[in-house]
């Protein structure tokens, strides 16, 4: 430094704030620092000032707009933080500050805990958290919608499910960014246009595990509100067992993983084999105990019309059993074919009822291949399921 | 509504209300083979379909508008 006769030069005021501000930024590396959280204030331009203190000092800091973006809550007052950042000088105050990129609350959940709290509890004060508004889950989807990354191991795991459970399922992929920025608006825009479609029964919304920052997109408010919205019952899947997402207790089913949301959404194919055997099996005795309890009006001729019945009744069970897997046709004279026989008087009309039939009277019995001309003995009546 | 448009859980829901009726006792002969005729049907439906064994895997495309298109997606599960 130059001086010029007795007083030497002086600096302006910017010169010093320069020249301390070039020490600040490249005197020190980028550094976390640890403290409690004062006078939190999101300014409107979306910058975040606060103070980190402890004990006996404190610090002013600083979170601009794009960083303050990724938090998912503010920090509470006096909660204990770690900001990561660098120092600097702001110029205009002379006042040294730390420029925050990143700041974590400590504790359990830290920031997370806050944000999911504040949003329960709205969400719950409007009540769609509530059991009520759980929709029941079609049991035979034809369409599965899945809402989920494209590339992620989820999709991998729910298509497994499904080709190995019920491989004539139809799966519509509506693909959507799972985590980072803009994942929460995308997959509740990508679970929109899955309801959209008209096609799905039945959506599954999810990712493989992660951490609570990777998850984070399902605790956000637009999917709440989408999967709320939707005109299609949604089970979720977001990573693994411990992690309950807002997602999770909006949607009509938490499945703890994609591949148990895939296992919940379709039939498996061998359960579905063996409800349908169950059904032919019902079939054919619904039909056999009607023709037991109806041939009771039948026993009009004594034992010889009664042993052709009960005779044709007996076939007809076994020939029903082999045939209804491949009856084409089953039409009425298709029943005569597999032994049913129905009474006809001389107008052709059915008789129905012991009533019907006089002692004396001649009727036709029509088997599948022609008809066999009666005479009534005798009548006895039963009480049977009409009378 | 056609048979290609019935879905299985139409089908199945169906089946349901065939076997409670056929299970119940007043009706008529014709109506019980009818009724048996369109159970069995729809149970040799459901296992066709249970042994059409390619699962169909699309993707959604959203389209200006509200709109959007569907477009196939190899199965690379294997």
């Amino acid at each position: 430094m130059i001086a010029r006769g007795a007083r030497p030069e002086a600096y302006t005021v910017s010169a010093v704030n320069a020249m301390a501000k070039e020490l600040l930024e490249t005197g020190l590396p980028p550094l976390w620092v640890q403290g409690e959280v004062t006078g939190w204030k999101r300014h409107t331009s979306g910058h975040c000032y606060f103070g980190l203190r402890d004990r006996s000092a404190q610090i002013r800091a600083v979170l601009f707009r794009s960083d303050a973006q990724r938090l998912p809550a503010d920090p509470e007052q006096g909660m204990e933080v770690r900001v990561l950042g660098r120092l600097t000088l702001y110029e205009a105050r002379g006042e040294y500050q730390f420029v925050a990129r990143e700041l974590e609350g400590l504790g359990a959940g830290g920031l997370w805990r806050i944000a999911f709290e504040k949003l329960y509890r709205k969400l719950d004060a409007e009540g769609l958290l509530a059991p009520e508004r759980k929709r029941p889950l079609p049991r035979h989807p034809s369409v599965v919608a899945v809402v989920t990354s494209p590339v992620g191991a989820a999709l991998q795991d729910i298509l497994r499910v499904i080709s190995v459970r019920a491989p004539w399922t139809r799966v519509l992929l509506s693909p959507a960014k799972v985590q980072g920025d803009g994942a929460p608006s995308d997959l509740a825009r990508a679970i929109r246009l899955a309801g959209r479609t008209g096609l799905a029964d039945v959506i599954i919304v999810g990712r493989g595990g992660g951490s609570i920052e990777d998850l984070w997109a399902f605790n956000d408010e637009v999917i709440a509100r989408a999967i709320a919205d939707s005109p299609v019952p949604i089970i979720s899947a977001v990573g693994h067992e411990i992690d309950t997402t807002i997602a999770d207790l909006v949607a009509d089913f938490r499945a703890p993983t994609p591949s148990a949301a895939a296992e919940r959404a379709v039939p498996d194919r061998a359960e579905m084999s063996r409800e349908l055997s169950t059904a032919r099996d019902r079939l054919v005795a619904g039909l056999d105990r009607w023709v037991r309890t109806r041939s009771l009006h039948l026993e009009v001729a004594g034992g010889r019309l009664n042993r052709v019945i009960e005779r044709t009744t007996r076939r007809r069970k076994e020939r029903l059993a082999q045939y209804a897997g491949k009856l084409d046709a089953l039409s009425p004279l298709g029943a005569l074919r597999r032994g049913f026989a129905v009474p006809l008087d001389g107008d052709g009309r059915i008789l129905r009822s012991t009533d019907e039939f006089k002692p004396g009277d001649a009727f036709d019995l029509r088997v599948a291949d022609g008809s066999v001309p009666c005479r009534v003995e005798e009548t006895q009546y039963s009480r049977g399921p009409d009378g | 509504v056609t048979e290609e448009q019935v879905t299985l859980e139409q089908r199945m829901k169906r089946l349901d209300a065939i076997l409670a009726k056929l299970e119940n006792d007043g009706i008529e002969l014709d109506d019980a083979l009818a009724l048996f005729e369109e159970g069995v049907s729809h149970i040799r439906e459901a296992e066709r379909m249970l042994s059409d064994a390619e699962l169909r895997i699309e993707r959604l495309i959203a389209g200006p508008r509200g709109s959007f298109e569907i477009e196939p997606v190899a199965d690379d599960t294997d």
